[in-house]
């Protein structure tokens, strides 16, 4: 009797608990999983022009990138300007995602401000891409 | 006696520790996914509910030809010069700014004429393409 208890008390002993552990751990995962967002990226990267207004955005968006060469790109591929409201439509599945400019500071602005045109269409909120100026 | 006891535990528990690195490792994964693009930006605000439509009828316009140059009324100025003049026109109302820009202007120019006029207090901000 004596000898039976002693070896219950040390097989509880030398191995650690790990259920609550592993409970934290898939809160956890399930958390990040719930509120990560993956963003397609344009794929190129520009030269955004400078403001000194420019304010924090909201990462969940729909990026579009204006290269040098005027090309409008989209998750890595080169669209055409009629594709834009359609593309936005499809990547907010009307979850009203808003809608991110990158913009080359030498790409031609008529451009832009058809971009900006066409994404309005289909987005509540056109947002361009700039850096803040070196203080 | 001796020997059923000791063999028990290792064979009801079941070996958790690839479960869990497998965890750590999709863990580590969403953390590092999450915040990925970190983006500064402006955001012209136009066709406001808030703002009146005898407002938008007359806007403070820019030009933005294709030279290069900047227009406010047929006159050049300098991009320092466009705050100032929104905010001289903010005294009476909050005003709403038209940035013009030609075929051949360059965006990083009309962005920061449009930086400039929210810098300057406007209300509203358009940016519109100018066709020949």
């Amino acid at each position: 009797m004596r000898g039976r208890a002693r070896i219950i008390e040390s097989s509880e002993t030398d191995s650690i608990n790990v259920s609550p552990l592993i409970d934290v751990v898939f809160i956890l995962l399930i958390f990040f999983i719930v509120s990560a967002t993956f963003v397609t990226l344009p794929g190129i990267e520009v030269t955004r022009p400078l403001a000194v207004t420019g304010k924090a955005l909201q990462k969940n968006a729909v990026i579009f990138a204006l290269s040098g060469e005027n090309e409008i790109k989209y998750a890595g591929s080169t669209v055409q300007m009629e594709e834009i409201p359609g593309l936005v439509e499809q990547a907010s599945r009307d979850s009203g995602k808003p809608v991110v400019i990158q913009v080359d500071q030498w790409a031609d602005a008529s451009v832009l401000a058809k971009m900006v045109a066409e994404a309005r269409k289909k987005a509540s909120e056109v947002s361009i891409a700039t850096r803040k100026p070196r203080a | 006696m001796r020997r059923r006891l000791s063999t028990e535990p290792e064979g009801t528990e079941i070996n958790v520790s690839p479960l869990i690195d497998l965890v750590f490792i999709l863990l580590i994964f969403f953390i590092v996914a999450t915040s990925f693009v970190n983006e500064v930006g402006i955001t012209p605000k136009h066709k406001d509910t808030a703002t009146s439509s005898a407002n938008l009828e007359d806007p403070l316009a820019f030009d933005l030809p294709s030279s290069g140059q900047l227009l406010q009324d047929g006159m050049v100025i300098g991009l320092e010069q466009v705050a100032p003049l929104v905010r001289s026109r903010a005294s009476e109302k909050k005003p709403s700014v038209l940035v013009r820009v030609s075929p051949g202007a360059r965006a990083g120019m009309a962005t920061q004429v449009m930086d400039q006029a929210m810098l300057g207090g406007a209300q509203a901000v358009k940016l519109s393409p100018l066709t020949q």
